[in-house]
């Protein structure tokens, strides 16, 4: 196993840069041959990655403790779930995953252009390769998954017991396939700098790649929030730990990608901030896989730390270098002739809404090296917590929701006062009045009120929006209001696809003003037959129960969770010691509704009196954030899902394109 | 230049304000140890510490208690906490001296993106067009006269498309 695996990712890293050499020969001997071996060499790095990562799964299935990553991170009693898993809960077999999706990636992309997009291919593919290259080095120098363990112990150390969650076996995946993603429409930004095919063909030719990743950046996000609610046990879902604001930054700068590039496509502006921005989202995944690796800044999630960090932040400033120099060498000829009309128009709303959310990015990127940088100034160590962050972005927040409310509606070049008001009199009443009723019912703090006017505001005018078009398509081809919805959307996914994820931006948006204002938290110490009260519940606890398997033990509460004198079921928090590793661990108990869930710790027991005590949040509309997620998800694939009139658009490109090509042979041929 | 002077200046005092209304007195457990980290390797606040039996935490909350019922505001708390630890016991840097800088960066760039836009904005708006210029108005009266016949064609295939 060990020579396979060492072989495999040894052919691996030769492959890689025989493609990238082959690249280089064939577009300099313009030979489609060699061109066409640099592809398959590609093919054949993701065939000797897949082997070394299903090795590698093999000795995890195994159990065998001859590979010392197998011995660090697995047992014989770990479930064969979290088996599969633990090939994402070490260093070396992290990286190894990571590895592997960008084999499968660069494959798709070596596919995809084996006729599409020639003039790019080879650079796009030598991008790749070049990160390929990297990885491979690690993985066969630096942090080897394939070392032997000497002597061969009997038994694993185990999973850590926090990433024995079912959360943990779908978080990290989605969030690597988002973070490695970014890496195709980067690839095919740099492949634009250095042919100087500047115009949008990029652009449209990674619409689906960029989507794709936002959509797993999302998910990803959404499933850690998830990890962290249930399994570590405060009752919250972030706490803007370093490493959860790396894997936030790259989607804020995705969306704000997703949204600029609409500019460029529809008015040619914005080049150099649309390839400004996907560096910038590919250099953030680096710097998020650097602060997980290098332990510079403490975190919660310092599950896997190594002496990785020197060598990815090298690689973090050769790319951002290199981009920046590439960048700046073609800016003359990325100008255009930028024209806005009115800063009331679409385009300016988007240019605001890039701001934002670019600001952010930024605001969160400032707060998590800000103690690196006191310590290194001052020489003070420094925390910036949660506070500090939910006080920075908060106002940001509130710009973003409301600019998103203002983009879809306000005209493009120019908003009359007639678009104006027809637009966006009922978004902005319903927002008022929403404040208003919150008001009344008793709520208070600006903040809160604002933000519940804010999302009223933008629910209104996704209604509008809907509402618009299932008339106009009453109006024009006759059709009923619930086959007008689907036909709209349907026929013009792109844009409500777009506004399905506002949708689920705006629940998340209410969730967490829910979540993070009106929580309320209980504790109390009972004995069996005593209840006490959380909110409009009641919480009888019945007492005590336990079992014991091979690998864990499990001593749980049995507690009635009763309503107006009715019971609604009985649920079982409950403290965890998992034997391998002698850690503590606690598994929550979560009553879930729309208005609020009712989540249980047992935080400790009495063996004498069977006393025990109770940690108890009621925390009001949590469940819509994973709603929201969803809902996000949802509307992205209704967006990439393949339109016909999209396919012509590109075809009508291509034939442009290729009228262009056959005019400048022509004009060659002429003159030799 | 002249205009970005007041305008960090405006921001930063906003951002200011901003830190020192967040930090207004309170006197209960919740908020003062949400103004806490714990420093028993959870990386929360001593407010939302997960081990139930924290070494740290717990006791802290308990002293925390004390303090108040001492008639200690929230902000003569953190300091003394402060004094007893370092700074790294605070979960948000304080708004004095180099710490500032956390605080007030954020807004200054994005009020340096701001005055971005309004500069490029500037120049990418063509006099004729923002005064609704002639080619506008050529277009808007080309769309006005424009020819039933061709309308009609127009709104057979908008009704295609649709």
């Amino acid at each position: 196993m060990t020579l396979i695996g060492q072989l495999a990712l040894a052919l691996g890293l030769l492959l890689a840069v025989y493609s990238i050499g082959a690249n280089i020969y064939g577009l300099r001997r313009r030979s489609g041959e060699v061109l066409a071996s640099a592809r398959h060499a590609l093919w054949a790095m993701t065939a000797m990655v897949a082997l070394a990562a299903c090795g590698l799964w093999t000795g995890l299935l195994r159990s065998d403790f001859s590979l010392e990553y197998v011995a660090s991170y697995s047992s014989t009693t770990l479930p064969t779930v979290y088996k599969i898993t633990a090939l994402w809960g070490g260093q070396q077999g992290s990286l190894l995953f990571w590895t592997l999706l960008l084999s499968i990636f660069s494959a798709i992309v070596a596919f995809q252009t084996r006729e599409r997009n020639s003039e790019i291919a080879p650079y796009v593919l030598i991008v790749m390769a070049a990160v390929a290259v990297f990885f491979l080095a690690m993985l066969n120098f630096v942090t080897r998954p394939f070392d032997a363990m000497i002597p061969v112990p009997a038994q694993g150390t185990d999973l850590n017991p926090l990433l024995q969650n079912y959360w943990m076996a779908i978080h990290p995946p989605s969030l690597y396939t988002g973070y490695v993603s970014t890496t195709v429409p980067f690839a095919f930004a740099t492949a634009a700098l250095m042919t100087g095919r500047l115009d949008d063909g990029w652009i449209r030719s990674t619409r689906r790649w960029a989507l794709f990743s936002w959509f797993f950046l999302t998910l990803g996000n959404m499933f850690g929030a998830r990890w962290a609610y249930e399994v570590l046990g405060w009752g919250g879902y972030w706490a803007w730990d370093p490493v959860e604001n790396a894997a936030f930054m790259p989607w804020l700068v995705m969306t704000a990608y997703l949204h600029s590039v609409m500019v460029q496509e529809r008015k040619d502006m914005l080049k150099v901030w649309n390839l400004a921005l996907i560096g910038l989202a590919f250099a953030l995944t680096l710097f998020g896989t650097f602060i997980t690796r290098s332990g510079v800044i403490s975190s919660v999630h310092s599950f896997t730390q190594s002496g990785l960090g020197p060598y990815f932040l090298t690689f973090l400033l050769v790319v951002v270098v290199a981009y920046t120099g590439l960048l700046l060498s073609r800016i003359k000829d990325l100008r255009s002739p930028a024209e806005l009309e009115s800063y009331l128009s679409r385009e300016a709303a988007f240019l605001f809404n890039n701001l934002v959310l670019v600001g952010i990015a930024f605001a969160v990127f400032w707060g998590t090296v800000f103690p690196v940088i006191s310590e290194a100034v001052r020489g003070v160590k420094i925390t910036v917590g949660p506070p500090f962050f939910n006080k920075v972005n908060g106002p940001l927040a509130l710009a973003l929701i409301f600019l998103m409310g203002v983009g879809p509606l306000i005209a493009w070049r120019r908003a009359t006062r007639k678009n104006l008001v027809q637009s966006f009199t009922a978004p902005a009443v319903v927002g008022i009045v929403t404040g208003l009723l919150a008001y009344a019912f008793g709520i208070r703090g600006w903040y809160v009120l604002t933000g519940f006017s804010l999302a009223a505001f933008v629910l209104g005018t996704i209604v509008v929006e809907f509402e618009r078009g299932v008339l106009a398509r009453g109006r024009m081809v006759h059709e009923r209001p619930p086959r007008a919805l689907v036909n709209l959307v349907a026929k013009n996914n792109r844009r409500y696809g777009g506004y399905i994820v506002h949708l689920g931006v705006v629940l998340a948006f209410v969730a967490i003003i829910g979540s993070s204002f009106f929580k309320t938290e209980v504790k109390q110490s009972v004995k069996p037959g005593q209840s006490f009260a959380v909110g409009p519940y009641r919480l009888v606890y019945l007492g005590l129960a336990s079992f014991e398997t091979a690998h864990l033990e499990n001593l749980s509460a049995r507690v009635n969770v009763t309503r107006d004198g009715r019971s609604l079921e009985v649920i079982e928090p409950a403290k965890l010691f998992f034997k391998r590793q002698q850690q503590p661990a606690t598994r929550v108990a979560i009553r879930s509704t729309l208005a609020a869930d009712l989540y249980v710790v047992l935080a400790g027991v009495d063996d004498k009196t069977g006393m025990a005590t109770f940690d108890v949040f009621l925390t009001p509309l949590v469940s819509w954030l994973w709603l929201g997620g969803l809902t996000m998800a949802l509307g992205t694939v209704v967006t990439m899902w393949p339109n016909a009139h999209e396919r012509e658009v590109i075809a009508a490109a291509a034939r442009r394109r290729m009228g262009e090509l056959e005019r400048q042979l022509a004009a060659e041929v002429r003159g030799t | 230049m002249r205009y970005l002077q007041p305008l960090v200046v405006i921001i930063a005092l906003i951002a200011a304000a901003w830190a020192t209304a967040a930090a207004a007195p309170t006197t209960t457990v919740q908020d003062v140890a949400e103004g806490l980290t714990c420093q028993c390797g959870c990386g929360l606040t001593v407010a939302n510490c997960n081990h139930p039996n924290c070494g740290f935490s717990v006791p802290m909350r308990g002293e925390i208690a004390g303090m108040i019922r001492k008639g200690m505001s929230r902000i003569e708390i953190l300091d003394a906490f402060r004094h007893k630890y370092g700074e790294k016991i605070l979960s948000a840097p304080t708004t004095q001296g180099f710490n500032l800088l956390a605080w007030v960066i954020p807004y200054v760039a994005v009020g340096a993106g701001m005055l971005l836009i309004l500069i490029a904005v500037a120049r990418w708006q063509r006099p004729d067009a923002a005064e609704g210029g002639p080619q506008r108005q050529a277009t808007v009266s080309a769309v006005n006269q424009f020819d039933p016949g061709l309308r009609q064609r127009l709104e057979r295939d908008l009704k295609r498309q649709l």
